[in-house]
This record gives C-alpha cells, structure tokens and sequence, in this order.
C-alpha cells in the first residue's frame, strides 16, 4: 500500500495518540474477535485435532460414540482417517464428481454473467436490462424451493419429458443426475456473479471502449484487451465466490443428486448421521477447506499482482 | 513520407495540396436529434489538408456531438462526412481513418505507455520490430521515451495527455480529432501543452480539428476557427479577423469583450434605435482632458486585471468599460471618454464597422 513513503511523518505525527488509541482500538475490536475465536476459531481447532487422531478431552464423547475412528498413540496425531478417506474409492469418486461440478458450474456460471455484463454494457436496451434483472431472481427464491423445482421439472414425470411426450419424443430424465446439479449450482450462483461482473464492467468509463474502437479494434478485441482485464478483479471475486459456494454446497446436491456419487457435501452428511463415521465426515470437511482455500489464495495472489499493475502497491 | 520520416525532417510539411484542393474534412449538412432537441442544425465544415481548425463555442452548442459524428461514435440522422474525399460516414469508428484524443484522455490502466501506444498497430498486425520503431519515434516526439514502461497511473496529467496524443498520431490519421484535449490541464501546463500540440501538428501536417470552449486556447493555436452556435456554425474565419470582424452578434460577445449598447452611433454618441453597438473595451479611450470626439465621462469603478485595468465610465449616453494600462484613475474621476471603434449589428448580423457600411 502507499504507507511506506509516509510512514516516517505519520509515526512522528501521531505519536503521543497512537500510545493512547492503539489498546483502545483493541478493546474495540475485541468483542468481535472473541465471538469469532469462540465459536467459530475454537470448534475448528477441536474438529481438525479430531481428524488427526486427538480424541481425548472435548473430543472424547463423538470419539466414544462414532464407529470407525482412528485414534492417535502419540500427542501429535496420525494421518489415519486421512489416508483411509483419501484411499476409499468411493470418496475419490465423490471428490472428483465434486470438483468436476464446481468447474463446470463455475464456467457456466461466469460464462453467463460475463454475456450479461458485456451485452448490458455494450448493447444497453430494455432486453440487456430485463435478462441482468432476470438473473438476479434466483437470490429471493430459497435453495430448497429451487431444488424441488429442479426435481419436478426434469422428473421422470416431469414438465420436460410431458411436453416432449406430446412429440413422442422422450426426453432424458435429468432429476437426480449430475446434470440437475449442475443446473441447480448455476441457478443459486448466478445472482452474485451478474451482479459483480455486471457492475465491474458498468465501472468501465465508455471512452475506454471508444478509444479502442477509435484504435481500430472489434467487438471480439473489445472484450479480450480492454473490458475482461480491466474488469479482471470483479470477475475473479466472481470466479472464486462461485466456486467456494458451489464446492461446500449441500441443498442442491442433496435435493437433487444422485445417491452416489454425489458431491463432497452430501457424503460428509451421510457419514456424519447415516453412517455414524464423524471422523471421516471431518476429514471430508478439511479437504473441501483446503480445496475453496486453494481457490481463495489464487484469488488473494491475483488480486495483489493486479493492484501491482495498476501502480497502487 | 512516413510518420518517422516526418518526425525526423525539421521543416515543416508542406500542405500537399493539388489543384482540385484536397480537402482534410469536408462535412456536409450535418444534422441530429437527440432526445427530441435538434442537436446539431444542417452543419457545414471544410477543413483544408493540414490545417488546425477549432471549433469554439458555449457548452451545450454542439462540440463534441460534432466531433463523436466526425470519428464514428455517433451516427448523424443526415449529412456526408468526407476525409480526403472519400466518404465515411458509413464506416464504424474502428475502420475511420481519423484518430482520437478523448477529453480524459481515456488510456487503459492496464496497460503500460508502450502498450497504450502500441494498441492500435497490434491490431494493425504490424511486426513486432515496426510497431516498437514506430511507438518510440513517436514517443520520442511527444518527449516520453523515459516513461515508457510507466502504467498510466504513475504519470503525470500532462504526460497521460501527451501519450493519449501520441496514441492518435502512431496510427497516422488522416484526421486528428481532439476534445477538449488541455480542459483538465493547469493553466501554465495548457499553454505549454498546446505549443506542443501545434508545434507537433506543424511538423506533421495531420489535419487537425480540435473541440473547446476556451477562445485563448483557439485563437492561440489554430489556423481557423469554427464558432459554434445552437448546432450551428456562426462564423468560420481566422482568428484575428474574428476578433475584428465578428459577423454576427454572438460571435462578437462569445469572442474577446465587448460594450453591447443598443441604439447607434452618431458623431462618437449613442443614439436610441432598433440597431445594437458593440464596442471593444480597448476601443473606449478615457482621458483627462477633452479631445475631439470625446464626451464628459466620471470613473464609476475600476477593477485591476493585473497588467490592465478595466475602467467603468458613465457617459451621458452610455455606460462604457474600457481597458487602459499604466496608472489607472480613480472612482469619482472625471474626464473624457473617446469611442474610437465600433461595430453595428442589424437583427444580430454585422452592418458596419468603424463607422464603414459594409
Ligand atoms: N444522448 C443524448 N440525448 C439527449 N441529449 C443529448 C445527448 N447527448 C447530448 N445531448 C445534448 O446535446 C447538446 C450538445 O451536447 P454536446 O455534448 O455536444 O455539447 P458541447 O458543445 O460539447 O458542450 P461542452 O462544452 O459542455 O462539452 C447538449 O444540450 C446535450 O444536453
Ligand atoms: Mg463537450
């Protein structure tokens, strides 16, 4: 950021205050910060010492109680349950439909937003204005109202399959497959993403657009030189929101998917309560974090190197 | 020639005029509506091959609908746009052969100085070695070759102005369109930054049509000026007989300062009648003892102006400004005030001159 230059004069200047407000400005923050390392900070510290193998103390009861766990012989864990759940072929199957859905959904996802964006930014007229404000109808219906929906509409006996019937044509049944997934990720994402792209593209100023046509450039150069790299930040919150939501998603999958493979959420819910293996189920848990923390730390890197580019670091 | 070529010879480009007059811009009959309003009223504009034309006129005239019809950002519900007769005025801004300086410059933050200056020649699918030649002759001429690395955000307002102009010129327009280029520019830096932008535009011999409201920065810099008006050109002439022959009234008072007096004048005095008298500040002599032609004349008020003052006098007649410089007199002084120009509109339009019917 733009501190060091300043730093010298700034630590001269408020040099008395800062010794009063900096315990100030502690306290203030604290309430916060404690609630968050309470309830949140704390149960992750418990859960992950559990996934190792560390079952004494709080641990003890789910340890006594869930079938399957692995218990650790010295003070600093074992990677059991980890290499157990990372060599169950049925997981593997499961992280890999999982990973596969939140791409897939993750390009749909920005791929549509993105046409949003670009037509409402460059074609502005009442059908770009009714298709952004279209895509944001999915943020007011619930997920689980949504995902029955899915499931009726693409049911064996479902709207799809009547009317092509009325054809004799027989159309896929497409509830409780991955497609309805797929489908049903799309459709709860899609708001956030219309919305972050639509207005970092709205942020463009129109002359930025008009130079490069004045310089001789086409709608497809348009696009590719100017408005995705000066949109590049919005875009990628979109990119990484998406995929973080759509990789720890459970209603849809759950309503709509099949029973196996189904994606990570779903197994870490039947393993937790129908298969009483709570271990596991954490297990689960951490490689969906480290995965979405992959995605975020990709997203933290670019955003650094574009704030670099743009001279602001 | 090349741009290269030109940058490097020192004498100015000869305008390559043939004997038919090769016209830089020719608009005919240009005309749009927006939003109801005539916007631009049936607009003729001949820009001679090489030559600096600006168009001047109050905010909300028409400038800049003018310009973005001119480069393709705006299509006209009527009228022809020529550059070097051929006709383009179907053709999209990107297939133009005129090049643009936007009033805020409009360089694309992410890209460095080269970058922004090499965009139009990548499209162009030059090869890697003539657009970096290319883009450092021109960097070269607008005096940035030591930020070329730079992104637009480091630079300064006048050097982001100089490599929005150098983005224009790499293309090698046929026409150069520039609005408002100096308007976000601190005054010293203006003045410098347009003896650039006419020095560059000299030695280049682009066909230059600029967009401002500022009458110093045009008459400064152009070959001629195209007043505007209500969507209309009023008046299109050389700066100094602008100044001196004003055709209609409202290029008389939009350009420099002037006595507007309605009535006319007999003998050195205002007289009532339907005409209207302007009369140019320094044209109002006051003097402390009586002359020929002159009238008994107190200082109401003066206001220093720096290197002049503007001296309000009460005549009998009429209530005159004048500017004088030297020791200015005092509120409450009396003397004599002199007319010793002036010019007479009927119905808006130039009927005389210093007393000479035209
Ligand atoms: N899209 C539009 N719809 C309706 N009216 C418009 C539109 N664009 C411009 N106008 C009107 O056209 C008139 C001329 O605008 P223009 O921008 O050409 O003025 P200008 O001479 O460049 O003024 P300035 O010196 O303030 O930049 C203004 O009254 C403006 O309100
Ligand atoms: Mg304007």
């Amino acid at each position: 950021m733009t501190l060091a230059p300043t730093r010298g004069s700034k630590r001269r200047a408020i040099a008395t205050p800062a010794v009063a407000r900096r315990p100030l400005g502690f306290f203030l923050a604290l309430p916060p910060i404690i609630l968050i390392l309470l309830f949140v900070g704390f149960p992750i510290v418990l859960a992950f010492a559990f996934s190792i193998g560390l079952t004494g103390g709080l641990n003890h009861v789910i340890a006594s109680i869930g079938l399957n766990v692995h218990e650790a012989e010295n003070w600093w864990g074992t990677p059991a349950a980890y290499i157990e759940v990372l060599s169950n072929s049925r997981i593997l199957r499961d992280l890999s439909v999982t990973v596969g859905v939140t791409a897939l959904s993750t390009v749909i996802v920005i791929f549509l937003a993105l046409g949003i964006g670009l037509f409402l930014k460059l074609r502005d007229g009442r059908m770009a204005r009714l298709l952004s404000g279209l895509a944001i109808i999915p943020l007011f219906i619930p997920v689980v109202i949504a995902s029955w929906a899915i499931v009726t509409f693409y049911s064996g006996d479902g709207f799809v399959r009547s009317v092509f019937a009325q054809f004799g044509v027989e159309a896929p049944v497409w509830a409780f497959t991955m497609v309805a997934v797929v489908i049903g990720s799309v459709w709860t994402s899609l708001p956030f993403a219309v919305l972050m792209i639509t207005s970092g593209l709205q942020a463009i100023p129109n002359a930025m657009i008009e130079a490069a046509r004045d310089a001789g450039a086409g709608f497809l150069r348009i696009v590719v030189s100017i408005l995705i790299p000066m949109a590049f930040v919005p875009i990628l919150i979109a990119v990484t929101f998406t995929a973080i939501g759509v990789v720890g998603s459970f209603t849809v999958p759950y309503f709509t998917g099949p029973n196996a493979p189904n994606m990570l959420g779903v197994s870490m819910s039947n393993y937790f309560s129908a298969f009483n293996q709570p271990q596991q189920s954490v297990v689960m848990a951490f490689i969906v974090f480290v995965i979405a923390s992959g995605i975020a730390a990709a997203y933290v890197w670019a955003n650094f190197r574009s704030a670099k580019d743009q001279g602001k670091v | 020639m090349t741009l290269i070529e030109k940058i490097h010879s020192t004498t100015p480009t000869h305008r390559e005029t043939d004997a038919g007059g090769s016209r830089g811009l020719r608009v005919r009959g240009l005309h749009k509506v927006l939003g109801g309003r005539t916007i631009i009223d049936n607009l003729d504009l001949t820009v001679q091959d090489g030559e600096l034309v600006s168009l001047l006129g109050p905010s909300g005239c028409g400038k800049t609908t003018t310009l973005r019809m001119i480069a393709g950002f705006l299509a006209p519900d009527a009228g022809s746009i020529q550059v070097h007769d051929r006709e383009v005025s179907a053709l999209g801004a990107e297939k133009r052969p005129s090049a643009m300086v936007f009033q805020n410059y409009a360089l694309w933050p992410h890209m460095t100085v080269v970058k922004n200056v090499g965009f139009p020649l990548k499209l162009r699918r030059l090869g890697k070695k003539e657009i970096e030649q290319r883009v450092d002759a021109v960097l070269a001429l607008v005096n940035l070759l030591h930020h070329k690395h730079s992104r637009p955000a480091r630079i300064s307002g006048g050097e982001q102005q100089r490599v929005a102009l150098a983005r224009a010129l790499v293309q090698e327009p046929e026409l150069l369109l520039l609005d408002e280029p100096l308007s976000n520019l601190d005054a010293k830096l203006r003045v410098k930054v347009r003896e650039d932008i006419r020095e560059i535009q000299q030695r280049l011999g682009i066909t230059t049509l600029i967009v401002t409201h500022d009458q110093e920065e045009a008459m400064s810099m152009s070959d001629r000026i195209a007043v505007m008006n209500a969507g209309k050109i009023e008046q299109f002439s050389r700066p100094a007989e602008l100044y001196s022959r004003p055709e209609t009234e409202f290029v008389a008072t939009f350009i420099g300062s002037l006595n507007r007096i309605e009535g006319s004048l007999v003998n050195g005095a205002v007289v009532p009648g339907d005409d209207v008298i302007g009369i140019r500040p320094e044209d109002v002599v006051f003097t402390l003892h009586a002359s020929f032609d002159a009238r008994p004349a107190v200082v109401e008020r003066v206001v220093p102006h720096g290197h002049f003052h503007e001296i309000y006098l009460k005549r009998d007649d009429a209530t005159l400004r004048a500017f004088a410089s030297g020791l200015p007199p005092a509120p409450g002084d009396r003397g004599h005030a002199a007319i010793q120009n002036a010019l007479t509109f009927r119905q808006g339009r130039l009927v005389t001159t210093g007393g000479v019917a035209l």
